[in-house]
């Protein structure tokens, strides 16, 4: 195999697939109300239950970037891969000189591609709104920031980099589903619900320390190896907001990058073992 | 050139059904040849076994059973599918591109070297006569037109053998005459074409040779002449007689043993007459618009 060739091939499919996904209005929609709930952060200080105003614009922040980014994760992978096998684009395309995984690389990375952009267009928005906020509260309250500010503006951007590591995750596992699946719906559903076990995955790892039974030990500790811990990438605090908690290390912060890595392409080698034997 | 287009050796496909998985068998023990520059035919009725044939030839599904060979490389291979085109039934593209930009997005996707894709892409566009429509995007087309870019996108990457699915299926007279004409270009070429169509009489003047496949299984193949000729006749397209010369020719043929089985007016068929009307009409227009801008061009 041509690795040169291959990721050249790669390349054209993922820009293609960007290409489809930014002129699907799903994407615009969700865009635009993650976009006005950031922007409207402030205005909803009254469910703020006593954190500092900094912490809960970055928390409601933090929030929608996860919330509009999950579901934008699943259902554009989705989209973007039943649109091919519904209208048989993708049987001219594997017709060519195309191997399966180029295939689904290229729709993964095009997807990735998507999700870089919400990241991206968040994080700076985030920024923004923060930077705002506190540029506010230092004229009113020049005495609490007498060290200087106390949000660091640039790990916003690592934040959503970190972000997009996850998010790569989840659109993997929604490959993964739709590579034997045969409905758009039956994917989107299914990958939420392991949406939901990989963030309370902790849970299944608390468990796993109290079980006796070394059969129940073995099955919760498979289940915890299986699905990724997405309380692992939820380090917004203390990146962001450095009097909240003491700063992550950058070694940390290499761990949670390997770990996401690992478990997308552990994924994706899980999509292409369905999708090799798939009747296109 | 030792290895032909296609080898197909003892093909079968059976598809698991159901919750039970029963067994369905599409294609059954297929032995079938197709030599280079061909143009070949794969006939049958709806379920008889054509597409997935087809299928198994791309790689795109795997054989139960036996083996297909593509220039002598096994269809299983990636490699295979680069001397191989392909057109699909009724295709649909990215719509929002245009029909240059998916074209060479083909291009792209089958490794045509940068230096030389532009030059591709322009040449196959201009092949299949879609120049002035190649900016327009995809979703604006027509079902002809969408069949002739379809075609651009099997050639752009140059290949031996091409496969058209029902390449003339939805598309007027006007539109498979003018796919027929490709398809002759092809062969002039050097190219192999299997086709497969339901529209026999319209790939009947086309094809060098044909299968029939019914319920997966090969029951004729051959020439046409070998297929379609009545065995032992022959017929002599003549101007109109009058009864005494009609009478006079039996009597020679008479003499020599042999006797006038029928007489009948030779037909064009309808396919032709229309093809033809709308092309003189056509052609009346342009020199008409012709005139007028001429004079326009006088004053």
């Amino acid at each position: 195999m041509n690795v040169l060739a291959m990721s050249g091939r790669v390349t054209t499919i993922a820009r293609n697939t960007f290409l489809e996904a930014v002129r699907q209005r799903f994407f615009n929609s969700i865009l635009t109300l993650a976009l006005a709930m950031l922007l409207g952060a402030h205005f909803f200080q009254q469910f703020n239950f006593g954190a500092s105003e900094l912490k809960f614009i970055a928390d409601f922040g933090f929030g929608a970037i996860f919330f509009f980014g999950a579901i934008l994760a699943i259902t554009a992978m989705t989209q973007l891969f039943f649109s091919e096998m519904e209208n048989r684009t993708a049987l001219t395309l594997l017709a060519k000189p195309v191997y399966r995984l180029e295939f689904l690389l290229g729709k993964f990375f095009g997807a990735q591609l998507l999700m870089a952009v919400f990241c991206l267009v968040l994080s700076l928005v985030l920024m923004a709104v923060m930077y705002v906020r506190e540029s506010a509260l230092i004229e009113r309250f020049p005495d609490s920031f007498a060290d200087g500010r106390v949000v660091q503006y640039w790990d916003c951007l690592l934040f959503g980099f970190i972000q997009w590591i996850k998010f790569g995750i989840l659109s993997a596992i929604a490959l993964v589903i739709a590579s034997f699946s045969n409905t758009n719906l039956y994917t989107v559903i299914v990958s939420f619900f392991v949406l939901v076990i990989c963030q309370l995955q902790y849970i299944a790892q608390d468990a796993y320390g109290e079980i006796v039974n070394p059969l129940g030990r073995f099955a919760v500790w498979l289940a915890s190896l299986l699905f990724p811990n997405f309380q692992v990438f939820n380090v917004g605090e203390r990146m962001f907001v450095s009097v909240v908690e003491e700063p992550l290390g950058a070694m940390i912060l290499l761990g949670i990058v390997l770990y996401g890595v690992a478990y997308t392409a552990f994924f994706l080698l899980l999509a292409l073992l369905h999708f090799r034997n798939r009747e296109i | 050139m030792t290895s032909p287009a296609i080898r197909i050796k003892n093909l079968t496909k059976d598809f698991a059904t159901g919750i039970r998985r029963t067994k369905l068998r599409a294609v059954d023990a297929l032995n079938l040849e197709i030599g280079h520059n061909e143009v070949f035919g794969l006939l049958g009725p709806n379920g008889s076994g054509k597409s997935t044939t087809i299928k198994i030839i791309l790689g795109l599904l795997a054989p139960s059973a036996g083996t297909v060979e593509v220039y002598g490389e096994s269809a299983v291979k990636v490699a295979a599918r680069h001397s191989v085109g392909f057109l699909p039934e009724a295709p649909y593209f990215y719509r929002y591109l245009s029909g240059r930009e998916l074209v060479r997005f083909y291009a792209k996707v089958c490794g045509v070297a940068p230096s030389e894709r532009e030059e591709r892409v322009q040449s196959v566009i201009d092949l299949v006569g879609m120049a002035e429509a190649a900016h327009r995007r995809v979703g604006t087309y027509s079902k002809g037109m969408l069949q002739r870019i379809g075609l651009a996108q099997a050639l752009v990457h140059n290949p031996r053998l091409v496969i058209l699915d029902e390449p003339t299926a939805g598309v007027d007279p006007l539109g498979a005459a003018a796919i027929a004409e490709i398809i002759r270009t092809l062969k002039e070429r050097g190219k192999t074409v299997l086709l497969s169509s339901h529209l026999l009489a319209q790939i009947e003047g086309m094809c060098d040779r044909v299968a029939i496949l019914h319920r997966g299984r090969l029951i004729e193949s051959g020439t046409m002449e070998t297929l379609t000729a009545e065995a032992g006749l022959e017929s002599l397209v003549v101007d109109r007689l009058t009864d005494s010369v009609r009478a006079e020719v039996e009597a020679v043929l008479q003499r020599h043993g042999k006797s006038l089985r029928r007489t009948e007016v030779p037909r064009r068929s309808l396919d032709e007459l229309f093809v033809r009307s709308v092309r003189e009409r056509e052609s009346e227009r342009l020199k008409c618009g012709q005139e007028l801008s001429n004079r326009g061009g006088d004053k």
